[in-house]
């Protein structure tokens, strides 16, 4: 396809930074945002897929030249799953962290192994 | 209709919760999942003449959902009822708290939806939320061990979901449509190098969720949580894993142009290899099963690749098959470690006399994984090397004879002098379930050719000449196991090395890296 936005090519750098995060960081809080800003990309890229330049809002009586509505659909359900996902991970790290003072991979795998 | 299968087990689920009888709770979950499995083979049969679809609301297939069953997904689901009733039988007993079958009801109602639905995009949704769930399940005793292992569970899921949602994204964004069917004949019309990214994206998601070798880090810590109910450990390795199969073999139809099945044979055949040698390293039983079940999606993936029709059946019957006697290991190993305090295999002793039921259904279970003859596991292998040329029936060879090996370890456990001979008493129902596992590994096998016609409405015939010659051959490479196993494995000081061997979470998402761009490079020359 000739036709790719400047929203989907942001995206996939932006989708390409978060890994960078999570190959990287040490920490697991870290690990978690970085999934976030992953999901964070993926939206960014259904929203770029319906729309071009000079768009409208798919809203109202008059439907001409309208961004697709069914990708911001999605998009919706999407979001909500990523907090869920986002809300366990935090909650279990929560637990974790009271009980074994740690909030860095290596040292909580070690410890929670014991 | 077909919504029902989705929408009965989540009400059911909620019921559950809300009523504070515990009794009331058993029986009716009992009742409602003989009603679920009874209306799953209904359905079955119904399949068998003709896909069945349901259109969600009444729009079109476009731009509706649609649920569809074919004989594919209805073999699917009646695996899943199956599966669950059993687990309900094993747990009928059990006094687990309100939030245990809450959770359950509602994970075969999403995996149920999983193998109904025709829409992408919905199977994201689905997989995902069952994702959530398993990890809810897996961490339900709270232990740091297992809060840990579920985390990285659910983590390293979410990321490989990510990636299949972008190559969703792409899809729609080339031919407009989420329905499987629909953007398939789209799709059909168009340059085959158009979709190379988002098969690389979306396989590179499904390997992980099947576990495949650079990316199987994640399932032994899954699989085989120490604290994890033991029904759950069953469930996960019978069937969860089973979901991403599944997903694998739609997708291969989904891009049929897209021909890379010699790259996963040989990913399949590594992960066997690892899948053994790893398990032949432990010394949990846990973990030692969840180590097998890498090497069966491995034998699984390799089949679903060979591009015949008879391997590749067999390689959906191995499916079936791989979830009766694993899961029959896993419940069967669940009793015994509860017994006996501990998952040592070198400190539990005289199975087969303190439990005999339990021990029973193990052999016939362990009979199955190996491929003994008259067993399940020999029919699906049988039909797998039918279709397979020389060099990757020797691999199947190969890691058949590893799997005899480990398993000649994990049968000590069965004889020998335990310290307190006395039979141990143990509930009913949970020797039912393991026994009407054991005695279907057994019937799967001499009933093999009439399953597989009644699944896949395919004939098949066993050539009895090459059977008898598999029956020798089992017979020494049992010896030959028993011998390396007596003379190797015991001491081996390589094993115990590669024994503590795990990749961290960082290490995980690295080789997500890895494989993603492994299957461009190879679409990109080989396809």
């Amino acid at each position: 396809m000739s036709n790719i936005g400047i929203v989907e090519i942001f995206a996939v750098i932006v989708f390409f930074i978060s890994f960078y995060g999570l190959i990287t960081s040490k920490n697991i809080i870290k690990s978690i945002a970085s999934i976030g800003i992953m999901e964070i990309a993926v939206i960014m890229f259904f929203l770029g897929i319906g729309f071009f330049d000079g768009m409208k809002p798919p809203i109202g009586p008059n439907l001409e030249n309208v961004a697709d509505p069914l990708p911001q659909a999605l998009v919706i359900t999407t979001i909500i799953i990523g907090i869920t996902v986002c809300a366990v991970n935090l909650s279990m790290l929560i637990t974790l962290c009271r009980q074994l003072k740690a909030a860095d991979w290596d040292i909580v795998e070690k410890k929670s192994s014991e | 209709m077909l919504y029902l299968f989705s929408l009965v087990p989540v009400v059911l689920a909620i019921l559950l919760y809300i009523i504070p009888y515990i009794r009331v709770i058993r029986v009716m979950a009992l009742l409602a999942q003989l009603a679920v499995t009874g209306s799953a083979i209904y359905v079955f049969f119904l399949s068998k003449s003709g896909d069945i679809i349901t259109k969600i609301g009444g729009y079109e297939s476009v731009l509706g959902i649609t649920l569809k069953s074919d004989t594919l997904s209805s073999v699917f689901i009646a695996l899943t009822s199956f599966l669950f009733l059993i687990v309900v039988l094993y747990g009928f007993n059990e006094d687990s708290g309100r939030f245990y079958w809450f959770f359950m009801f509602i994970w075969q109602g999403l995996l149920n939806g999983l193998f109904l639905s025709r829409d992408v995009f919905n199977m994201f949704v689905l997989i995902e939320v069952a994702t959530i769930i398993v990890s809810v399940l897996m961490m339900y005793k709270r232990d740091n061990r297992s809060m840990y292992d579920g985390m990285v569970y659910l983590m390293i899921n979410t990321v490989a979901i990510q990636f299949y949602l972008f190559g969703i994204g792409y899809i729609y964004k080339l031919t407009g449509v989420l329905d499987i069917d629909v953007a398939m004949r789209i799709m059909s019309q168009m340059e085959p190098s158009t979709f190379y990214l988002p098969y690389a994206l979306i396989m590179t998601a499904i390997s992980l969720k099947c576990a495949l070798v650079p990316l199987s880090g994640w399932l032994p810590k899954a699989h085989g949580t120490a604290s994890a109910p033991t029904a759950v450990s069953a469930l996960l390795s019978g069937l969860h894993i089973k979901c991403a199969v599944y997903l694998f073999i739609r997708f291969q139809i989904f891009f049929e142009v897209i021909d890379l099945s010699v790259f996963f044979m040989v990913i399949g055949i590594i992960t066997g290899f690892v899948g053994f040698i790893m398990a032949l390293a432990q010394s949990d039983i846990k973990l030692i099963l969840a180590y097998h079940t890498v090497s069966q999606i491995g034998i699984i993936m390799l089949a679903l690749n060979i591009p015949d029709a008879y391997s590749r059946t067999g390689g959906v019957y191995h499916i079936i098959n791989h979830a009766m006697f694993k899961s029959a290991l896993f419940l069967c190993a669940g009793i015994i470690s509860e017994v006996y305090g501990t998952r040592d295999i070198y400190k539990i002793k005289g199975v087969l006399k303190r439990l005999p039921l339990v021990g029973a259904a193990t052999i016939m279970a362990i009979l199955g994984i190996t491929g003994a003859p008259l067993f399940n596991g020999s029919i699906s292998k049988y039909f797998i090397v039918s279709g397979a040329g020389g060099f990757v029936s020797v691999m199947i060879f190969l890691i058949n004879l590893g799997t005899i090996i480990s398993f000649i370890k994990y049968s000590t456990m069965l004889f020998g002098k335990s310290e307190d001979c006395g039979r141990v008493k143990i509930d009913g129902f949970r020797q039912v379930a393991v026994m009407i596992l054991g005695i279907i590994c057994f019937t799967g096998g001499i009933f093999g050719e009439q399953f597989i016609h009644f699944l896949f409405n395919i004939d098949v015939g066993v050539d009895a000449a090459g059977y008898f010659e598999k029956i020798f051959l089992f017979a020494a490479s049992v010896i030959a196991g028993y011998v390396i196993f007596r003379y190797y494995v015991r001491n081996s000081l390589l094993l115990k090395k590669i024994s503590g061997f795990h990749l961290s979470f960082r290490g995980m998402c690295a080789s997500i890296g890895f494989f993603f761009a492994m299957v461009l490079i190879m679409i990109r020359f080989f396809a």
